[in-house]
């Protein structure tokens, strides 16, 4: 089959390998219909995820077709339409029992490497890196699915692929950094990050009652999309003023926002010049892994007491962290990779009901053999890019 | 410490000591270096502890003792496989395999993994499926 493989620094290809087996009885094998590039593939593009070997799948958002079932998966059957969740969880777990399912503590076969890193594995994830396992992932013709009588929710609506691919993980995502800001109405909420797990919070938390959503960024084609399809009532572009603390400051007069949501991750930008031209030059010699000037400025607006929502990815180690900041003004943080399978079915119904499209997002869809194509424009923000979706 | 580890296995200790013995779970290593096993019910409903300590032979010089320095550690690291491969067997029914690590948990695959990437028929067999 063919498959988009990471082959260095920058550089993914499509290239034939062989086609997936069942591996174990509770593993499914699904022929790909649509998949996509998620902004944290962008990491692994970047070099900034250790762990990458020259020929791995990438991967995690896709759905299809299942052709195979395992012994195990009675729930499934040849020919059901499943989206797959990016995180692989056993469901049978201490973590998956209380819905922690992206800590799953079964279902990364690499758990050693991850708790060098970590201090505890988390569970594996499809197509990124062997930090999570060494899974292969679904920019592919086939996947196999492991655990798949848990985590693929199947599609039986007369649903377009591109209003039910984004519940793998980027729609979830954005909906739980939103849930982690306990919005009961009326608040206001700051969005660090206009790309696509940004947009999905801002809708989420307009859909939860927020009554005021700020986004920020500095791609303006990204925070038009954050004002006109997602539900943002502000944006700020930081290019155009670098001091975001203060004026979220303004726009909520004088009081901050209640919650903000990291949804930029390790590889954010600032905009004052020269701190992020320090921060870069670190982040490249590898004397810090994560680059925090999205964070830092949503800790520093945060209203007293409020909470820090952080969906962004990070890898390793930050330098410079307001702790003195997040702990005076008592503020509380939650963070974590989405526990998808929690919020599958919930937000099916929400897309079934017509309360969201969460294909407002795809901006480029491209045969699986562009995929290299679509890494460039996406990393580069061209041709006013905000999601890749590949057709094998 | 090193030459201690523990795990936690969501099930009730006397199922726990129960498919400890059972040939279709029981960890071979472990069993075969004589190390001392303990359980222990764990707090809050969470299932089983089971400790493990390997013995540890007074070594008869300098030599010895980086030895079993280096032979020693590496033991802990396949008790630490095949408690994770118990857990998993207990809990799940198998063992999770990826293509990087395709015979599951393995101390010796950690820095020679596969690309993430399906298998040619040649390396099932190999990996036990």
């Amino acid at each position: 089959m063919r498959a988009n493989v990471w082959s260095g620094r920058n550089t993914v290809q499509v290239e034939n390998v062989p086609d997936p087996k069942i591996l174990n009885e509770r593993d499914a094998i699904v022929k790909i219909t649509s998949t996509a590039i998620c902004g944290s593939d962008l990491h692994l593009y970047d070099g900034y995820i250790p762990t990458m070997k020259k020929g791995d799948i990438l991967g995690h958002e896709f759905m299809g077709e299942v052709v195979e079932t395992g012994k195990g998966v009675s729930n499934l059957k040849e020919g059901d339409r499943v989206v797959v969740p990016f995180p692989i969880a056993c469901g049978n777990c201490w973590a998956c029992r209380h819905e922690l399912f992206s800590v799953c503590e079964n279902s990364n076969p690499n758990s050693g490497l991850a708790e060098k890193m970590f201090g505890h594995s988390t569970c594996g994830i499809f197509g990124y890196s062997h930090l999570t396992g060494g899974y292969a992932g679904g920019q592919a013709e086939y996947a196999r699915v492991p655990f798949a009588d848990v985590g693929p929710i199947k599609v039986e609506d007369d649903l377009t692929d591109e209003q039910v691919l984004f519940l793998s993980d980027i729609f979830p995502t954005g909906y739980m950094g939103a849930e982690f800001c306990e919005i009961t109405g009326g608040e206001c909420i700051a969005v660090f990050g206009a790309g696509p797990v940004g947009q999905f919070a801002i809708a989420s938390a307009v859909m939860l009652g927020a009554e005021r959503v700020i986004a920020i960024d500095h791609v303006d084609y990204r925070l038009e999309m954050a004002r006109n399809k997602a539900g943002a009532t502000d944006t700020i572009n930081f290019d155009e003023d670098p001091d975001v603390v203060e004026q979220l400051k303004v726009l909520t007069g004088g009081r901050g926002p209640d919650a903000v949501i990291d949804a930029v991750g390790m590889e954010s930008v600032s905009g004052h010049a020269p701190l992020q031209a320090i921060e870069r030059v670190k982040q490249a010699s590898r004397q810090e892994t994560d680059r925090g000037a999205a964070l830092r400025d949503a800790i520093l607006a945060c209203r007293p007491g409020g909470i820090v929502s952080v969906i962004g990815v990070y890898g390793g180690l930050m330098d410079k962290f307001p702790m003195g900041a997040l702990m005076n003004k008592g503020l509380s943080i939650k963070t974590g990779q989405c526990h998808v399978h929690r919020y599958m079915k919930p937000l099916y119904e929400h897309v079934k009901q017509g309360h969201i499209d969460p294909s407002f997002v795809v901006t480029h869809r491209l045969d699986l053999g562009e995929a290299p194509n679509g890494f460039e424009t996406f990393k580069h923000k061209q041709d006013e890019c905000v999601k890749v979706v590949l057709k094998p | 410490m090193g030459s201690r580890t523990a795990i936690t296995v969501n099930r009730p200790e006397d199922e726990i000591r129960r498919m400890w013995q059972d040939p279709a779970f029981r960890p071979e290593y472990i069993g075969e270096v004589d190390a001392a096993v303990t359980f222990r019910d764990a707090p809050g409903d969470r299932g089983t502890e089971i400790h493990v300590a390997l013995p540890r032979e007074a070594p008869r010089n300098k030599l010895g003792e980086v030895v079993q320095k280096v032979a020693g550690s590496a033991s802990l690291a396949k008790v630490k496989d095949e408690l994770y491969r118990f857990k998993q067997l207990v809990e799940t029914g198998e063992v999770a395999r990826s293509e990087g690590s395709p015979e599951g948990e393995r101390a010796e695959r950690k820095l020679k993994q596969r690309p993430a990437q399906p298998l040619k028929e040649s390396e099932l067999e190999k990996a036990g499926v």
